[in-house]
């Protein structure tokens, strides 16, 4: 059973390990990995997993133990010099969990690479591999598995690979591990393209989104897929695998631990989580959602993860204006009738530049400049007006322009030629669109005047009748 | 009207100007047709657009030609002014004030009040006190409107005539609204006038036989607009003892000097909130520019700012005043010193899709750029393109800083292909980079692989005038030479390359030349190596010698795979004989594998081991 169970595993490995050729561009041939899984009889209960989630619960969290931080590390260290080397090596990693001399789980991992690494700039390339892969490693157990450290596998599958999707935006990490990199060493060729590396997470989540529930023996094949998929999108594959692999295997450990009442046991399991956690402890100082500096000290990183998500839903952001006030005025509800309305003083002339001179006055396109035409008068106003620019007789009804009559009343004798005169003059100024009315009663006191200068005269020619 | 109650903050535009409606309408048409067009990204400023031939193509360019547009207007306008004899046939039907010339000079020669109106409304100081005294000693009262004027004039330009050259234009900023002069800072402006004892503004408030709220206003307003911090207080407290009480205008010219009379922060801060309590036993509204001044003085009380400044923003809203984007740009820079971002995300969502009008000197874009916040920089130019919010990133020198900043942090943060969308929307229509702003592109291509782009990107940077900047020419090459690519691409790079060796070439004898570096030379030499360039890579071998530069040994290296691959003795020989000329030391080595490489006569085998001894010895 386990063996047809690892040659499956063994079969998805490679698929995804030629994936992740073809994607990640390093040059890995052939990588093949065969997990042995010794003896780690897990039965799931979900009654007990209860229990102890209670129990769990109530316990206070121990020290952080290193030790199992120190032996993964020797493992990288060994992986790496065997590549550069340009030898094959054959990996045999016994991790054993102690405490107090109580073995609770021994795992077995053996690991079989066969790299080629070609050049030796590559190195630099793995060693910052790694470091990414560390961080990745940060994620797996998430500040929630402390608390609720036991769950099923499907659960904590999800667990992990939610946990993982928070550093989904690690493609900027990648640039700005690049962009360090270049700047460091100028002439050394560049690394091979990364780019897919979030269409892999989401390939691999995609993956985890269909598992058949399957009763969980050792490990549910479907979830040591899924983990290798998981780890496939990661530079270093083998060992992420096997890091998460083991992992899960610690959760399942502790179902088993508990079933057999043994309590004490779930302390050394979750010391030996937090250990997991974060290794070089760089991000636990941060809070979620804020802008942090990068190491390589240019850039700031916008975290966004799902916490930060969720917490931005659910506190909405206090406003502003919410806060105390300094309670000195009081608010009128009246609005005031300003007073100085009347005559700008010069202050306030000085002011009116001054705001202009801070703002961008310069049109942008032919109507903005037509804009500032009309402002300056310089511009017929839009829409066309045949009366733009009488303004001054806007106010003045048509009556008074056209019947004119009633200016002849006064000053005019009532018939005879000058009455004549005057009634031809008065049609003629009333078909005149030029003249304002006041020029055109101008007009006519003019020849008021003019007559009555003249009347002598009129009278001895006996024209002006009155 | 009733307000509805809403949680969030609902600003109503107060319009003091019922007129101003039916002034919008004049222009309506206009701006509904100025809102269809569109930027064309390809085309220059729309103020280049009546002559190509002078279509900036760099920033000194764009400076020089909007700044002689300018300045040949304001000649144009200066000479009209002076000469108004020869203007005045008014072709304008209806008549158009603007466009004849503005009287100048002084046309009223006797002592009269009349005189002295018409002495302020020209702005000068000196003839107008002149003339004050003048009327004085003949006996005659001068009115207090026309005595509180010309004390407003001389307390606000300080008892100095205004700069002459500054005037006219001065005056065609509130005429027009068009002309700025704020784009370059002018020597005078750094100058200070300084408020000095005993100057005609305190003579004449001295001599006035009744002083009024605005004659105490307007002192007080020139005591602290030229310096006179403490003066301006005292000059306060022998108001109150009048028994007067001072206008808005006074308390906030006073809350922006209150950080300069006291030392230590929370003495500042009582001061502040004793003149704001005093403005609210005098019944005086307080007004934006009065918080705005509050905000700003914040900015010097330290770490009592920061809880302050927000209680300033809630009485704000609830005395119904908008804050205005000065406001916020206090509010950011309290914070911002505390450094403390968050209220970055705050501002904005306020912010956001409101249009804003300028409405204090300190209105403008706050340049938040500096968080190297990509969201946040998005934000803010969301906001730039609401209504007519471009109008307050300010001048042209603003808008540089601006678009230099953002460009900068979309290099840093953002994929090349977005940086390269955004580098087509800006460049070259609305922001010419600089160097740095250019090596910061050439540095997100690298990071993004998109090396292939640089040919392209070198054209721009040619056009831009950037091509003598030699750490610039020196990194563009450098990141050609470093990596292999595909034949294509290394036939662009080579072409490149030979585009800036003729840059070098021929600079020598018109502008400040690019001087050969060793490293220039040898990318140049590797990138037409690589593109398979050999005779052009072999003539730039040769100008080492002439220029005096050394090559690198990996130079040579290349130099002899090129050669091996094509199987070329003769030029094998050659190579080594330059090495040697050079004492480079791989000399020897270069020598053995030459013999081993090559079939060589055995004239040439006894030069090449003569070479391989004698670099041996001399070493």
């Amino acid at each position: 059973m386990v063996g047809e169970k690892v040659i499956e595993l063994q079969d998805y490995v490679k698929m995804v390990a030629e994936q992740s050729e073809q994607r990640v561009g390093v040059k890995m041939e052939g990588v093949t990995e065969s997990v042995k899984i010794e003896e780690i009889p897990v039965k799931m209960d979900s009654e007990k997993m209860e229990e102890i989630q209670t129990k769990t619960a109530l316990l206070p969290i121990p020290e952080v133990k290193l030790e199992d931080v120190k032996e993964s590390e020797e493992m990288k260290e060994i992986m790496l010099a065997s590549k550069t080397e340009e030898v094959k090596q054959k990996l045999e990693v016994t991790m054993a969990v102690v405490k107090e001399g109580e073995t609770i789980v021994e795992i077995q991992v053996k690991t079989e690479e066969v790299v080629d690494v070609k050049k030796e700039g590559d190195k630099v390339v793995e060693e910052q591999m790694l470091e990414v892969n560390k961080e990745e490693q940060q994620t797996e157990a998430p500040p929630k598995d402390e608390i609720q450290p036991v769950k099923s596998g499907k659960e904590s599958l999800l667990d992990l690979l939610g946990a993982m999707k928070v550093e989904v935006t690690n493609k900027r990490k990648f640039k700005a591990l690049k962009v360090q990199r270049t700047s460091e060493t100028a002439a050394r060729p560049m690394p091979a393209a990364m780019e897919s590396t979030t269409s892999m997470f989401q390939e691999a989540t995609g993956m985890a989104d269909v598992p058949a529930p399957a009763p969980s023996e050792t490990l549910s094949p479907e979830l040591v897929a899924a983990v290798s998929a998981a780890a496939a999108t990661l530079p270093s594959q083998s060992q992420a695998e096997s890091e998460l692999l083991k992992k899960l295997r610690q959760h399942e450990a502790i179902g088993e631990a508990q079933k057999n009442g043994d309590v004490n046991n779930i302390g050394v399991i979750i010391a030996d989580m937090k250990v997991g956690k974060k290794p070089n402890g760089r991000q636990n100082a941060r809070p979620a959602n804020q802008i942090r500096f990068d190491e390589d000290g240019r850039g700031y990183t916008h975290d966004r993860g799902i916490t930060a998500e969720l917490d931005g839903g659910l506190r909405r952001r206090r406003s502003l204006f919410s806060g105390k006030r300094l309670n000195i005025f009081t608010p009128s509800t009246e609005p005031e009738a300003d007073t100085d309305i009347a005559v700008p003083t010069l202050w306030d002339m000085e002011l009116a530049n001054q705001v202009a001179l801070s703002t961008n006055q310069m049109p942008r396109n032919g109507f903005e400049e037509m804009i500032q035409w009309t402002k300056e008068g310089r511009l017929w106003q839009y829409p066309i007006n045949n009366e733009a620019g009488l303004e001054a007789e806007a106010q003045v009804p048509f009556h008074e322009h056209v019947f004119l009559e009633k200016h002849l009343e006064e000053g005019f004798p009532r018939q005879g030629p000058v009455r004549h005169f005057m009634e031809l003059v008065v049609s003629g100024l009333a078909k005149n669109p030029y003249y304002t009315i006041q020029q055109k009663r101008e007009h006519i006191a003019w020849f008021r005047d003019y007559f009555q200068q003249k009347e002598e005269v009129l009278k001895e020619a006996e024209v002006y009748l009155n | 009207i009733p307000k509805k109650k809403t949680s969030s903050y609902q600003f109503d535009i107060v319009t003091n100007n019922n007129h101003s409606c039916s002034d919008r309408s004049k222009w309506a048409v206009l701006q509904a047709l100025a809102s269809t067009v569109n930027r064309d990204p390809t085309a220059p400023h729309y103020m280049f657009q009546d002559d190509p031939y002078l279509t900036p193509r760099t920033s000194a360019e764009f400076k020089l030609y909007s700044l002689s547009q300018e300045s040949g207007r304001m000649a144009a306008n200066h000479i009209v002014n002076k000469n108004p004899k020869f203007f005045q046939k008014d072709f304008a039907e209806p008549h158009i004030p603007c466009l004849m010339p503005e009287t100048m000079e002084l046309c009223i020669e006797e002592v009269s009040e009349a005189a002295l109106l018409e002495r302020i409304m020209l702005r000068k100081v000196k003839a107008a006190v002149d003339m004050y005294d003048q009327l004085l000693q003949a006996g005659t009262t001068v009115s207090p409107d026309a005595s509180n004027d010309l004390l407003d004039l001389i307390c606000l330009y300080g008892d100095r005539d205004p700069v002459q050259d500054d005037k006219p234009e001065a005056e065609d900023v509130q005429e027009e609204g068009r002309r700025r002069k704020g784009r370059l800072r002018r020597a005078s402006d750094l100058v200070r006038i300084v408020w000095r004892e005993n100057n005609n503004a305190e003579r004449i408030f001295n001599l006035l036989p009744e002083r009024d709220t605005r004659a105490y206003s307007a002192l007080i307003r020139g005591m602290v607009k030229y310096g006179a911090h403490v003066k301006a207080f005292n000059t306060y407290t022998d108001m109150l003892n009048n028994r007067l009480t001072a206008d808005v205008h006074t308390f906030n010219a006073l809350i922006s000097a209150a950080p300069e009379v006291r030392e230590r922060y929370t003495e500042k801060w009582d001061l502040i909130v004793d003149l704001l309590n005093q403005m609210n036993e005098q019944k005086v509204k307080p007004n934006l520019l009065t918080f705005n001044a509050l905000l700003k003085a914040l900015r010097r009380c330290g770490s009592l700012a920061r809880a302050q400044s927000l209680h300033t923003l809630s009485e704000m809203k609830a005395m119904g005043i908008a804050p205005s984007l000065a406001s916020f740009d206090h509010v950011l820079g309290i914070f911002y010193k505390a450094g403390q971002t968050d209220i970055l995300q705050e501002v904005m969502t306020e912010v956001a899709g409101r249009t804003f009008v300028a409405q204090d000197p300190d209105d403008g874009m706050p340049v938040c750029l500096d968080t190297k916040d990509i969201e946040a920089a998005y934000k803010v130019h969301d906001l730039l393109r609401v209504g007519e919010n471009w109008r307050m990133l300010g001048d042209s020198f603003q808008q540089s800083i601006y678009y230099g900043r953002m460009f900068n942090l979309l290099c840093m943060m953002e994929h090349i292909d977005v940086v390269l969308k955004w580098y087509k929307e800006l460049i070259p229509s609305l922001y010419y980079p600089n160097p740095q702003g250019m090596r910061d592109l050439l540095q997100a291509l690298d990071t993004d692989n998109r090396l292939d782009m640089i040919p392209q990107i070198w054209k721009d940077i040619r056009r831009m005038g950037h091509d003598n900047k030699s750490d610039l020419v020196d990194e563009l090459l450098s990141l050609m030479a470093r990596d292999k690519h595909s034949p294509e691409i290394q036939e662009s790079f080579a072409v490149c390359a030979l585009d800036v060796k003729s840059l070098y070439e021929q600079g020598q004898g018109a502008r400040m030349a690019l001087e050969w570096t060793a490293t220039a030379m040898t990318n140049i030499t590797s990138v037409l190596l690589a593109a398979q360039k050999k005779q052009q890579a072999w003539d730039m071998l040769k100008l080492f010698k002439t220029k005096n530069r050394v090559p690198s040994e990996e130079l040579m290296e290349e130099f002899l795979a090129s050669i091996k691959s094509s199987n070329d003795p003769q030029h094998a020989m050659e190579l080594v004989q330059i090495s040697a000329s050079f004492c480079l030391p791989s000399t020897p080595k270069l020598a053995e594998r030459v013999l081993q490489a090559f079939e060589l006569s055995e004239e040439q085998k006894t030069i090449l081991s003569e070479l391989e001894v004698s670099t041996e010895v001399s070493e």
